[in-house]
This record gives C-alpha cells, structure tokens and sequence, in this order.
C-alpha cells in the first residue's frame, strides 16, 4: 500500500515556487530519507504532507485521503520539527501523559524510559529545555508515538553527536520492532544513511532522484588520474564534478550504468576508480555550479 | 563488530562477506539457521532491506538456501562455494593491486615473488 501519493504538487509563496510540480510516492513500512540543499522545498513538502500547508496545485494522498484540513490523517500522521509548541504550563511528564490522547498507539512506557535515558528531568517545562534537549524531546515523542506516518523535519538539530547516534539506533530497533512508515529530513546524511532503505532528492522543489539507498553507491564511479586518460573514460557521460589538482591530474565523478565494468576498465589504464560517499553524491548532484568553490577565488 | 563508514564497498556487500567470514570461521556450521536480516539490521543497526540484501547475494551464489517461514540456512558445501569465490575474485584483485603498485615502483617479477616468498616465511615463523 501506498502511505503516501503525490501527484504534480506545487506550493507557491507569491511568485515563488518552494515545490515545484513534484511527483513521487511512498509505501507503506519504509524509511525514506528526505536529502536537499538549503532551500529546495523539504520543510514545505514536509508542511504539504502533514496537512499544515494546503497545495497550490495537484493532488497529495496520505493513506488515501487529502491531508488538508482532516481529522483522520491527523491522527495518524506526527510531524516533527524545531518550533514544536507546547503549553508554557505543562510538563514533559504532563506533554507525554496528554499525548497519549491524541495518537493511540503512544508508547508511554518508552517515552519515559528514553526520557531517563537521555537525562530530561520529567519536573521541567518545555521552554526551559536547551536546543539540544528540545530536539531530543521532541524526536521520543516522535518515535514513541508510533504513528502510522511519522515525519521529522531535521530532527536532530542542536543535538550532540553521542545523542544523534543513540537516537537513530532507537528509531532503527523501534521501527523494526513496530513497522510504519518514517520520512525524515537531514543534513547529515552520514549519519543517518545507514537506517534509510530509500533516498528521495530534492532539487529546486522538484524530485531529483528517489531510489534505494543501496543503489546510489552504484550511481557515479569517480576516477583520478591524468586528465587525458580519466578524460577518455567519459564517453560521453554526464561529468557531476570535477577538480584539478596536482600536476595534470584530475578528479572526476560521472553517472555509471555498469560500475563494476566502469571499475575494471579504469584500472587497466592504471587509473584509480572508485565509488562515491552518498553524502559526496549528493552535494555533487545539488551543487548549484560545479567544479566547487575554486572559481570564487578565481583572479580571472 | 561496527561496519566500515569509510569503506566504499556498499554496506550488503559488507553484511555479506561478514556472514561468509562467519561460515568460514566455523561459527556457523551447514543446515545451520542464519541470522535473520532483522537481526543483522539490529546487529549492525542498518536498515532490515539493505540487511536482506545481503542475505540475497549469498543465497544467489548458493551459499545459503531458504526454507519456506524458517528462514535462511547454510548450503552443504558453503565454505567451499565461499573459498573457490574469494580465489577466484578476491585474491586475484589483491595479486592486481600489488602487480599494479610493483610496476609502479619498476619491481620485477623476481622481486615480487620474492617478497612474496618472504612473507610467507615470516608468518610460518611467527
């Protein structure tokens, strides 16, 4: 089944487009990464999905129903973010005994055990919490309420990298031991990479890639070497990056077909192939200019 | 163990030469039941589709078979399928890696088998 559906959306700020006629579904028990750079519309996607935003144009399904304005999809769906509002009267142990009430599946139990886990004295208030803390805070929330449809919208800001960790790991083993479907956006995919099964790549405010994780490792070869040689391994391909350096040697990453063909025939003329950090692949495909940052120091 | 982050192979590809190692290493034995791609997803805390991949290829290279709501479980001859594979492709792309660099360095074949030679001394000793 099909969690959720999205059909030519676009949503425009006056004249501006942050989703730009964006197409893609989701199935149902899945963790999709949610990958874009500053910018590219995945707050406002994520806003369009959880029903807080309604579409300037095109259809959005969310378990079959438009999200706008809907009761039933708001039940099942939690969306999670930095700017998450609470009464400035209630406690975290009275947020978490209140939630329960709004999503029926709420862990409580592992709510307050993640609570400890993490230090979050159940006594204090939302807003005396620090940034780091209110993150963590708000992503157990999040996990415990096992929510058909559970989005996170950079859920790990402010967070150090030890709480990052442990929380993935959480979010992994609760996922498998409680099945749903989880979109969550980040910049920090290497962290989170490891636990996604798909990727969905943003650009502009439309798709640009979505695609098993596993199959982005096998999408773009790099090659160094001698810029003549690397150059007659192209064949045509579209080049992603490139970078100059030493004497005549380049660096270079193009789209691949047959990576381990790709790989072979690179080391035969003694040039080194290898494949690319999905992180890497990513900034390369959003780069706005390729070939980095040198040509801002460029005295030309 | 903790997977390598900056090792470029995919992490199945890695799932799937760890549970070779296990086999090899006697830790599991033929017609033994293998992980299950839940527990490698806990295991290794990947996602349980990459886990399942990796369970995949080994049941493609007939080093595992599956038995229908059991699971996955070790072929008869598993080590021997894992041993003639990493002849065949490993060891043949580490030999292409130390030609390649001896050539860089204009070491002759003497000289690499010597060095080969040596190595193999020295671990027979230590």
């Amino acid at each position: 089944m099909k969690v959720i559906q999205c059909d030519n959306v676009t949503k425009s700020y006056k004249k501006f487009n942050a989703v730009n006629k964006l197409s893609f579904s989701i199935e149902e028990n899945t963790i999709t990464g949610l990958i874009g750079r500053n910018g590219a519309g995945k707050t406002t996607l994520l806003k369009l999905l959880s029903g807080f935003l309604k579409t300037t144009d095109g259809k959005i399904k969310i378990l079959n129903e438009d999200p706008f304005n809907n009761l039933f999809v708001s039940s099942n769906t939690i969306f999670i973010d930095e700017n998450m509002n609470f009464s400035k009267q209630l406690t975290l142990d009275e947020i978490l005994s209140a939630a329960k009430g709004f999503y029926p599946n709420f862990d409580e139990i592992m709510s307050r055990k993640l609570l400890e886990h993490f230090s979050l004295t159940q006594s204090k208030k939302h807003n005396e919490l620090s940034k780091g803390m209110t993150s963590t805070f708000n992503m157990i929330l999040g996990i415990a309420s096992h929510c058909a449809l559970t989005i996170m919208d950079e859920p790990t800001t402010g967070m150090d990298a030890a709480v990052r960790k442990d929380m993935y790991k959480i979010m992994l083993k609760d996922y498998i031991e409680n099945p749903r479907t989880i979109l969550i956006s980040s910049h920090h995919l290497e962290e989170l990479e490891d636990i996604l099964e798909y990727i969905l790549l943003l650009k502009d405010g439309t798709k640009y890639l979505h695609m098993p994780i596993v199959d982005l490792k096998e999408y773009a070869i790099s090659f160094r070497g001698k810029v003549e040689a690397v150059n007659s391994l192209i064949k045509g391909r579209k080049v992603l990056y490139e970078e100059s350096f030493g004497k005549d040697s380049i660096y270079l990453v193009i789209e691949t077909n047959n990576f381990q063909e790709d790989m072979s025939e690179a080391r035969a003329i003694n040039i080194d192939a290898k494949s690319v950090s999905t992180n890497d692949l990513c900034i390369y495909l959003t780069n706005p200019k390729q070939g980095g940052i040198n040509y801002v120091f460029s005295k030309e | 163990m903790i997977l390598d982050n900056d090792n470029l192979m995919p992490i199945y590809v890695q799932i799937a030469e760890w549970l070779e190692n296990e086999i090899l290493s006697g830790n599991i034995v033929s017609d033994e039941k293998i992980y299950s791609q839940y527990q490698l997803a806990e295991m290794f805390s990947i996602n349980p589709a990459t886990a399942a991949k990796g369970l995949n290829i080994l049941a493609s290279e007939n080093i595992l078979y599956k038995k229908r709501g059991l699971g996955m479980f070790v072929f008869l001859d598993a080590r021997e399928v894992i041993k003639e594979k990493r002849k065949t492709q490993t060891l043949k792309t580490l030999t292409l890696n130390l030609v390649i660099e001896a050539k860089r360095l204009d070491l002759g074949e003497k000289e690499i088998l010597d060095m080969v030679s040596k190595v193999i001394q020295e671990s027979r000793e230590g």
